[in-house]
This record gives structure tokens, C-alpha cells and sequence, in this order.
């Protein structure tokens, strides 16, 4: 997985316009525009790691980067993430319009015109399949009492969809809308983009049914599941959901064009199995950013000094390997021969985070241990090599690429943690000499370089430093189990949403490891995760993060570095800190 | 016979299903198929790792997962059965599917290298035993441990720093300066001054003329831009063909025999004479076109020996069809030149031919001559490197082995009762000096379904080794399980083939049961 922020190698006129449509999409309004510097035709081979191996991402086994990276290039929808994690709507697609707050109303409408790549207008009906596998609308499992039956395998978060009632179908088949019985922050990236990638009238035929309008009134009358009471399986919707679970995996081209139908800007033209995949222009397609290339072929390579040599060698227009100093070093190199390099950060980020228990449980304690914690010596360490300019990470809610970051960062109390305080941490301690187990990954050597950093310098400070480190294949279970005091490790910080939040930090959740508990900050989140204003969202943010600084809770450490590269035949690529990674803006890469 | 081989398999079965416990259990324990959801703030991470748990079916122990498994592939011993299963991987591929396609993406890549590593290890050896402490056997000694120790990841990468990105921008402007031309030549000179043996004298001149001649072609390739526009023509076939003609005829049969040297020439001239004939054919080729050229060239070839007849037909039926083989492949390698242009111009090459990674370039189109120039501008770099760190041991055997029968009695009696050198060598030493080879071979046959893990991984060939790596990165037993019972399995075959080999080689060695 690749993630990063906007590099300052990125220039002031790509900034430029970057923010002109970060506006727009703010604002909900504009449709993007393509400001293609290159000439229109021409190819492209862009290098990926891992292997594609379904046509649909949206599965547990099918969510992988590469997959869903295809599909975004060969599916649209009601909007797409920019490389400033804003959410960009494309109104030549359609339009999504909240129609109400309360309850929170969403129409989605298709614009006409828009169609599937075998001439089938993208309707309602593709809406509705995406909304039902989404949301597990008809799942009755009861995964402790091993009953009823789980039919779509989603990989993403159903809690949003959840919360809808059947969606209600306009007359015209172009429209449907949704009701939450309870505001959903995240309603505008849940449905409906960045790509529409099941075709409902394939689905209907795979599954029995004549058409589209079929399977709508099919879903129609199967009723909400209900995990208190389960029902016997419903043979034809569980035909259905195997299909979309498993019927689209492939790693070579299907004989039936049904299963890779497009409605976005390419559309697969071949695929060699676990070596390249090539897409082509979606002639049709018009409704959303035009692309430039006639061509995109993605090839897999594993490692990242093969990636370079590739790129070195026009096998590989387009690279973005696992960034180390070694690579960094070998693509500065090819600067030389106008090969472009793009550093950024990404959205994983390493933390020490502190127990609310044992030694730890007093705030006292956990403020002395965190007064020892040399940040600075870290990035150094273990960052600056990549990126020079790299700084310790300020926030534990926001990373630099949001704009909320600096006022959150400012305001946080972080300011307090900048340098090490050996003589403040003493004066806390009082003459204690706390024992603290450190745990952490020790097969990931910046995870130990953390560590031995660390321990030195609370040791000066009375702390007794024990090494706690797990080898890969442990540490993640030991997460939350109370054998250790204090951990280092990783999240990812979504980037775009705000339901992650509660997760990690709400009292008792799933991802609160540490048992962090503020009423306060609880009370916060439950606001947060119904207030749909984006605005209004980062304010609460910015007092969520004060409240996690404020109760001494550990430290984020620095964030990971990501790079891409170009050859001098390609234009318009540009550093992307999410998943998707350079893939964000294909429809501007363009030949010189 | 039967009762050993019986007890041989019976042996094997039981090894096998020990083993595969072992690696079951091994993988399975090896990691923690969860970790990527364990730090994960995702609301539905408990169902995410839910799913994981049920695709790979945590809930079972592994001790008893692996007799599922083994269920599964018990039926792959029914032949025909088609109900062969191996299980799935991650992704949700069947092994099986997965094991035939990164099987012949292994071979593909192993196969050319561990021939070639075979017989130019095979000939090196022998050379170097006949040369016994001479510089030339301490040169090839030290270059083969210099290879053998070298690390292959690092070969490789040097191999595409120079053999393919440096090659591939000085083809854009094929021109060889005249003292790079000048310090080739003189490198080639000295190898085969070193090599040639014998006086002084006799070295000074034949590293001369390799000097000149070798200059003088590169010189010759730069003025006509030859690498750019390769080809051998007719009269390069002519000359080249006669020197094979004799070298092949010294060796096989001895220029004493008049005939099969006569047999040879005639093949040569057949040969440039098919030349003109074939060329619009060729235009046409397939795959099996060319297989079937080249038996028919065997045959004319042992065919005219046959026809030339004298006191020892063997011999000249012999040289005659190396002859007409070789000759053909020279006609072969021509029309492969005559089809490097339209290769190197095509769209997809865009001019840079040859490869760093894969094993071929995606989507290109074109004839025969074009798909099989992709493939070998492919293959070249892995091929090479793998040739080059395998030479070692191979040279280093045969010189031994060969070594060894040369202090042989029934040598010295075939010396002391006049037969020729050629003979002796070719005939007593050689014959009996490749018995222990066969026992390598088979078992490095075995070893080259494994895959070469770290040339795959440099080259970004899917094949075998990646299929294990993944399996062990995502503790998925099953692919790993896939591998392993392929590669124990040929393992076991061929080190069974080797002892029945060893037997019916050396009539000393004989199998009771």
C-alpha cells in the first residue's frame, strides 16, 4: 500500500491548481477540468507491485491496491479524491445532492448519456447493487452464534449504510435516494464513487434474473436482514453474492466482455496473467475528466531496485516504489537523464502510545515518559535520510496535508513535546523509578531504532527501560493485551472521512488498545460522527485532538515517506499521499 | 530390478508424506496470517479478519488443516481424475492453476540457462583437465569461483546495468571507437594466446591473427553500423561452415577419415545452397516449421554420410549431421539478424531490445522472427546470469572426474597400443568421465523446478519461487504446500533416475534388490 503528502518538489503551479479545484470541491459545485500540458494520444507503462486479480475491488479478497487502482481507472462515479484529500465532485457523471439534514437525505442522480462500455446507460439499478452489496442490508449473521448468512463480502465499512432504509428509485430509473434514520458523517465518499464497478443488468443476467428492472424489484421485496432472526439463506440473492464475491476474480482476460464492462475513462483490452494488463481509451466516455493517453499498460514488479532499473532501462514510464535511501539515491541519479522524482509523505505514520495502566496509570508518569521521548533524534535517524526535510508529526488526528493540520498542531499541546526535558521528566517523577515495557515490532528496524532512542534517553530520566519487542508474526496480537505498558507501532491515518476516529479513540472500541477513556472527548466523537459539515467536522477534530495531548496519551513519531519517478516522455504525474497513489489524475498524464 | 524400485518408491511416498507435514506445520506457524488487519482502525476489522480466518480456515489446527489438505491432494493422484485439489491461495486462485502457470514461467527462464550451464561446463571441464595446470586451466578456475561466490542478486544487477541499459544506449549510435575496437581485439588475442597452448611462438601467432581479425570486425561493425542491421550472408555461412566442417570432423571422426570430412564439406555446400531456397519459407515460419527444418537437416546430413559410405560409415554419418546441424543453425541466426530491424523499430521496443524484467514486452505484435527475438532479448539476461554462477561446479567436476580416468590404467593401455589422442580422448576418457556427471545433472534437473527464487525476483518473473515467497509472506501453507510437492517430487524421481541411470552407465555398479 502507498501513501505520502504533497511534496514541496511539487511545483507552485500544480499547487496552483491543485487548490483551485480543492475549492471547487469544497464547495461542492464544479466539475474538474483537464489542464493537460501534453499532446493528446500516446502511451504509457506504469509499474505496480502486486499482481490484478479481480475485476472487483470491493470484495475481503479482492481489496488490494492494484485492483482497485484498475478499477478507478476504468469506472466513474460521483466524485474522486485529490492529491490534497479533498473530495472533487464530477457533475458530468451526476449529481449528488444532500436534500435534507435531517433526517440526512441523499439523491443521487446519473446524468443521461452516461454508459456502461457495451452500450447499457449506467442507471438507478447499478446505484442499488452497490448500495446492497455496501451495506448488508439483507445479512442476517450472527457471527458469535454461528447463524444466518453474510452474502455480500465487503471489504469496506458497512456501519454508514447501515443506517439507511431501502433506497427510494425514481420514476425516470436515474435517480435514488437514500435516508439515514441518524446523520452519517462520511455520507459523501460511502456510495457512488470513485467508480460504479458492477454492472446491475450483468449481475441480473449471472443471476437468473431477465434484467435490471428484475433484479430492482427483486431486492425490492427480499426484506431487511435481521441477525436476531435469521432466515434459510435466500437461494437467488445468495447466487448473486457469490457471484460478485468470486465471479469477477481473474488474472486473465474473460472470455465474456460482460464481466469487465467500463464506464470510466479506459477499459481493459488485455491482460497477461501475473505480468501486465493493458487498458485502453473508452471511446464513449465523456462524462468526467478526459483522458489523454490512448494507452495504459500497468507491469508488476516486486522489487524496488528492479522498479528503478526498469524506469532507467523505457521499460517503465511511471514507478512509485517503496521508498528507502537506497532507492531514493538511485532515482536521484537518474535525474540526470530527465527523469522526474517526487517525494511526499504518506498517511502512515509510527506512534508510541502509553497504557492507561500499571505504571503508566497516573498522568504524571506518562507526561515524565513522554518529556523523554527524543522525536527529534528520531526523524533524524530514521527519516532524514529519505527526506531531508522531514519533521516530527504534530498531531494525532491530522497529518500536514490537511489543511486543519497546522491551527490542530498549534493549539494541541504538542508544543510541550518538542525537545527532550530529562530535567522536567525528573522533576514529575519525583525520584519513582517506574519500570515500563516497551513493546514493538523487532523483525522492522526503524520500530527498533525508535526503541533503542527512547529507552536511552528515559533511562537518563529514572525510567526502567524493558524491551518488550515481538517478533512480526506476534507483536499485532499482543496489541491491547495488557503485557506491555507502552507500544510503537503504526496507523494510517484514512486521509479522507472521519469514522476512524472513534475507533481508535473512543472509550472501550475496537482499535483503543491503550483503554484510553475522556467522557469529554467521547461525548466529541459521538457529535462528530453526525455532523456531516466538513468545516464543522475539523473543528471538532482540532478539540478531539487537544483532549488526547491534554490527557498525556503517547506520541505520534514521524510520518512514512513515499516516492514516485517519470521518465522524461510522460507529464502531468503528481505525488499522491492515499492508496490510490500516482493513479489519482491518469486522465492528466499525457506523453510529451 | 522391479523389487528395488518398488522399495525405492514405497521409501519416497513415506519421505514425502513426513516432509510435507513438516512444511505444513512450518508455514503455518511460520507468521501471523492476520497481521496486516491486527493495527488497523477500520470499523469492520473483526469481519475483515473473520473473512481472512475463513478463507484460509484458521479455526482448524494446523496439524489438522494439513490432513485436509492432504485429502485434497490425494485426489491429484487419481490420473484423469480432474478433482486434483491443492487449495486456494489469497487471492482466491486455485494452486493448482496458479502451480501450472508459474511452472512454465520457471522453466521458460531455467531450462536454456541449465542446458547451456551443462555443456559449456561439461567442455571447460574437459579442457581444462587435458590443460592440467596451465594458465589457461588456472584462468578458467579462477573465473568459475569468481562466478560461484559472486552473489547472484548482484550479478544480476550489474548484468542489467551494463548487459541491457548499457547496451541498449550504445545501440542507439552503434559506433565503436577505434581504441575500444583496438583493446577488445587485444583481450580477445590474449585469451587465446593463454588458450591455444603449445610454444611460444605458436601462441604469439595465433593471438596476432585473433588480434587483427577481431579488431578488424568490430572496426568492420561500426563503419556498416552492424549492430544496428545484423546479418551473416551467404559467405560468412560458407567460411564459417567449413571451419566447422573440420573441427567437427576432428573431433568426431579425425581428418584422417577422408570420407567424413568430404561428407561434412558436401553438407556445407548444401547448406549455402539452402540458404537461397529456404529464405522464402522462412517468411512463413512457425514454431513447428523450424523444428521440423531442423530434423530435416539432421537427416540430409547423416543421410549424405550415409551416401559417402567408406570403412567406417558411423563416423562419417556423424560428422556429416553435426555438420548439417550446426550449418543450420548459422542459416537460422541469420534470418533471426534479418528480423532484429523490424524488432528493434517496432513501437513497443521504441529502440531499447533488450530487457530488464518479465519475459516479454506487453502487447507487441508481429511474426514469428519478432515474438521470438522478444522473448530471447528477455531471456538473455537471466539466462546469462544463471549460466554464469552454476558454470562453476559443473567445470570443476568433469575436470576432476576427467582427471581421474586419464591416471586410468585402460588409458595408458590404449595409448600403449597406438590408438590417436583424439581417440583415447574422445572415445575412452570422455565416454567414461561423464558416469559421475549424470548424477549431478539429474539432481540439478530436480532443483530447476525449485526456481532460481532470486533471479525470479530481480527479473520480476512470476514462477515458482514466487509463488513460495508469497505463500511464506502471507503464511498461506497452501502455494508454499504447491511448490513443495513439485519440487520433492522431481527431486525424488530424478535422484531415482540417477542410481538406475548410474547402473546402466557403469557396468561395475550393479542394483540388488
Amino acid at each position: 500500500m502507498r501513501f505520502g503528502r504533497i511534496s514541496k518538489a511539487v511545483g507552485v503551479a500544480a499547487a496552483a491548481a491543485l487548490a483551485l479545484s480543492a475549492c471547487a470541491g469544497n464547495s461542492g459545485g464544479t466539475t474538474p477540468s483537464s489542464a493537460t500540458a501534453g499532446k493528446q494520444g500516446g502511451s504509457a507503462t506504469v509499474v505496480e507491485v502486486n499482481a490484478f486479480n479481480t475485476f472487483n475491488p470491493n470484495t475481503a479478497d479482492g481489496n488490494t491496491d492494484i485492483n482497485s487502482k484498475i478499477s478507478y481507472a476504468t469506472h466513474s462515479g460521483f466524485y474522486y479524491i485529490d492529491n490534497q484529500l479533498n473530495v472533487v465532485r464530477n457533475e458530468k457523471f451526476g449529481k449528488m445532492e444532500k436534500t435534507s439534514d435531517d433526517p440526512l437525505t441523499v439523491k443521487y442522480t446519473v446524468n443521461e448519456g452516461v454508459k456502461w462500455s457495451d452500450g447499457t446507460p449506467v442507471t438507478a439499478a447499478d446505484l442499488l447493487l452497490q448500495w446492497a452489496a455496501f451495506s448488508g442490508y439483507y445479512d442476517d449473521a450472527d457471527s458469535e452464534a454461528k447463524t444466518g448468512t453474510q452474502y455480500f463480502s465487503y471489504a469496506g465499512d458497512p456501519t454508514g449504510l447501515k443506517l439507511t432504509d431501502f433506497p427510494e428509485l425514481g420514476d425516470d430509473n436515474r435517480t435514488m435516494t437514500i435516508k439515514y434514520t441518524k446523520p452519517f458523517a462520511d455520507w459523501e465518499t460511502i456510495l457512488g464513487g470513485p467508480g460504479i464497478d458492477i454492472a446491475a443488468h450483468v449481475m441480473a443476467k449471472k443471476a437468473g434474473l431477465t434484467d435490471a428492472k428484475a433484479l430492482v424489484d427483486y431486492l425490492k421485496e427480499k426484506p431487511k436482514g435481521d441477525a436476531k432472526a435469521p432466515k434459510p439463506a435466500d437461494e437467488k440473492l445468495k447466487a448473486m453474492a457469490d457471484f460478485w464475491n468470486t465471479g469477477f476474480d481473474t488474472k486473465t482476460l474473460p472470455s465474456d466482455p460482460s464481466l469487465y464492462l467500463s464506464n470510466g475513462p479506459y477499459i481493459v483490452k488485455s491482460v497477461t496473467q501475473d505480468q501486465s494488463l493493458t487498458m485502453v481509451r473508452n471511446k464513449d466516455y465523456n462524462w468526467g475528466p478526459e483522458a489523454s493517453l490512448d494507452e495504459i499498460t500497468v507491469r508488476y514488479i516486486g522489487s524496488a531496485p528492479a522498479q528503478v532499473q526498469a524506469l532507467k532501462n523505457g521499460e517503465a514510464d511511471i514507478i512509485a516504489p517503496q521508498a528507502s535511501a537506497d532507492t531514493i539515491e538511485q532515482l536521484k541519479a537518474l535525474e540526470s537523464q530527465g527523469v522526474t522524482v517526487e517525494q511526499g509523505n504518506q498517511l502512515s505514520y509510527d506512534h508510541i502510545d502509553l497504557n492507561y495502566s500499571g505504571p503508566l496509570a497516573e498522568k504524571s508518569v506518562r507526561e515524565a515518559f513522554m518529556k523523554t521521548v527524543p522525536r527529534k533524534d528520531i526523524v533524524d535517524k530514521i527519516v532524514k535520510k529519505l527526506d531531508p526535510e522531514a519533521k516530527p508529526l504534530d498531531s494525532q488526528l491530522f497529518v500536514p496535508a490537511q489543511a486543519a493540520y497546522e491551527e490542530s498542531a498549534k493549539n494541541n499541546g504538542s508544543s510541550a513535546y518538542q525537545d527532550v526535558d530529562i530535567d522536567g521528566a525528573k522533576a514529575l517523577l519525583a525520584g519513582k523509578t517506574p519500570e515500563i515495557r516497551i513493546m514493538y515490532n523487532k523483525d522492522n528496524p526503524n520500530r527498533v531504532d525508535a526503541f533503542s532512542l527512547i529507552r536511552e534517553s528515559a533511562t537518563k530520566a529514572g525510567f526502567k527501560i524493558v524491551d518488550g519487542g515481538l517478533g512480526a508474526s506476534d507483536w499485532g496480537k499482543a496489541l491491547g493485551d495488557g503485557s506491555y505498558d507502552a507500544t510503537i507501532f503504526g496507523w494510517i491515518n484514512p486521509g479522507v472521512g472521519v469514522s476512524g476516529v472513534p475507533q481508535i479513540f473512543r472509550t472501550g472500541n475496537g482499535s483503543n488498545f491503550n483503554q484510553f477513556s475522556d467522557p469529554e472527548a467521547d461525548k466529541l466523537m459521538d457529535e462528530l460522527i453526525v455532523t456531516t459539515d466538513r468545516s464543522k467536522q475539523d473543528e471538532l477534530i482540532t478539540q478531539i485532538d487537544k483532549k488526547i495531548w491534554d490527557s498525556a496519551y503517547g506520541l505520534p513519531l514521524f510520518q512514512s515517506v513515499g516516492v514516485d519517478a517519470y521518465s522524461d516522455r510522460i507529464t502531468g504525474v503528481k505525488f499522491m499521499p492515499n492508496q490510490t497513489g500516482v493513479w489519482w489524475n491518469f486522465w492528466e498524464w499525457a506523453e510529451k | 530390478m522391479v523389487t528395488y524400485i518398488v522399495r525405492r518408491l514405497i521409501t519416497a511416498a513415506l519421505i514425502l508424506l513426513g516432509a510435507s507435514f513438516l512444511v505444513y506445520l512450518l508455514t503455518a506457524s511460520s507468521g501471523d496470517p492476520l497481521e496486516e488487519f491486527r493495527a488497523s482502525s477500520a470499523a469492520n476489522k473483526q469481519q475483515l479478519m473473520d473473512a481472512r480466518s475463513e478463507l484460509l480456515d484458521l479455526d482448524t489446527p494446523a496439524p489438522l488443516r494439513y490432513f485436509k489438505w492432504l485429502g485434497g491432494a490425494a485426489k491429484c493422484l487419481v490420473p484423469f481424475g480432474g478433482s486434483c485439489d491443492l487449495g486456494k491461495n489469497i487471492a482466491g486462485q486455485p494452486i493448482t492453476e496458479a502451480l501450472g502457470f508459474a511452472l512454465v514461467q520457471t522453466l521458460t527462464l531455467v531450462t536454456g540457462a541449465t542446458v547451456l550451464a551443462i555443456l559449456i561446463g561439461i567442455a571447460l571441464g574437459i579442457i581444462t583437465a587435458l590443460r592440467q595446470y596451465s594458465a589457461l586451466d588456472y584462468g578458467v578456475t579462477f573465473m568459475a569461483f569468481l562466478f560461484f561466490s559472486l552473489p547472484i542478486f548482484w550479478v544480476a544487477v550489474l548484468l542489467k546495468e551494463y548487459g541491457a541499459i548499457g547496451f541498449n544506449d550504445f545501440l542507439r549510435n552503434p559506433e565503436i571507437p577505434l581504441p575500444v575496437a583496438l583493446v577488445i581485439g587485444a583481450v580477445a588475442g590474449v585469451i587465446v594466446a593463454v588458450a591455444v597452448g603449445g610454444v611460444a611462438r605458436r601462441r604469439l601467432v595465433s593471438g596476432g591473427i585473433v588480434f587483427l581479425a577481431a579488431s578488424l570486425i568490430l572496426i568492420y561493425f561500426s563503419v556498416v553500423q552492424w549492430f544496428r542491421n545484423p546479418g551473416l550472408g551467404p559467405v560468412v555461412i560458407a567460411i564459417a561452415g567449413v571451419g566447422i566442417a573440420f573441427a567437427v570432423t576432428v573431433l568426431v571422426a579425425g581428418l584422417k577419415n577422408k570420407r567424413a570430412l568430404q561428407s561434412s564439406l558436401i553438407v556445407v555446400v548444401l547448406g549455402v545452397v539452402a540458404y537461397f531456397a529456404v529464405q522464402p519459407l522462412l517468411n512463413e515460419a512457425t514454431a513447428l516449421m523450424i523444428v521440423l527444418l531442423g530434423i530435416a537437416t539432421i537427416g540430409v546430413g547423416v543421410g549424405t554420410g550415409y551416401l559417402m559410405g567408406g570403412y567406417d560409415r558411423g563416423q562419417s554419418m556423424r560428422a556429416a549431421g553435426i555438420t548439417a546441424f550446426l550449418v543450420g543453425g548459422l542459416i537460422l541466426m541469420d534470418r533471426f539478424m534479418q528480423a532484429w530491424p523490424s524488432y528493434f523499430n517496432n513501437s513497443r521496443v521504441r529502440g531499447r531490445p533488450i530487457a530488464t524484467i518479465g519475459a516479454g514486452t506487453p502487447n507487441i505484435q508481429g511474426d514469428f522472427w519478432v515474438l521470438s527475438l522478444d522473448t530471447f532479448t528477455h531471456l538473455i539476461l537471466p539466462t546469462m546470469a544463471l549460466i554464469l554462477v552454476s558454470l562453476a561446479s559443473y567445470t570443476r567436476f568433469t575436470r576432476s572426474s576427467m582427471l581421474e580416468i586419464m591416471n586410468m590404467d585402460y588409458i595408458r593401455t590404449a595409448r600403449a597400443k597406438g590408438l590417436s589422442e583424439r581417440s583415447v580422448v574422445m572415445g575412452h576418457a570422455f565416454r567414461n568421465a561423464l558416469i559421475p556427471i549424470a548424477t549431478i545433472v539429474a539432481f540439478d534437473i530436480g532443483a530447476l523446478i525449485g526456481g532460481a527464487v532470486i533471479t525470479e525476483t530481480v527479473f520480476s518473473v512470476r514462477g515458482m519461487g514466487f509463488l513460495f515467497l508469497d505463500g511464506i509472506m502471507h503464511t498461506d501453507p497452501n502455494p508454499v504446500m504447491g511448490v513443495f510437492v513439485c519440487v520433492a517430487v522431481t527431486a525424488m524421481v530424478f535422484n531415482l533416475i540417477a542410481d538406475l541411470a548410474y547402473s546402466a552407465l557403469d557396468p561395475r555398479v550393479r542394483i540388488k534388490a
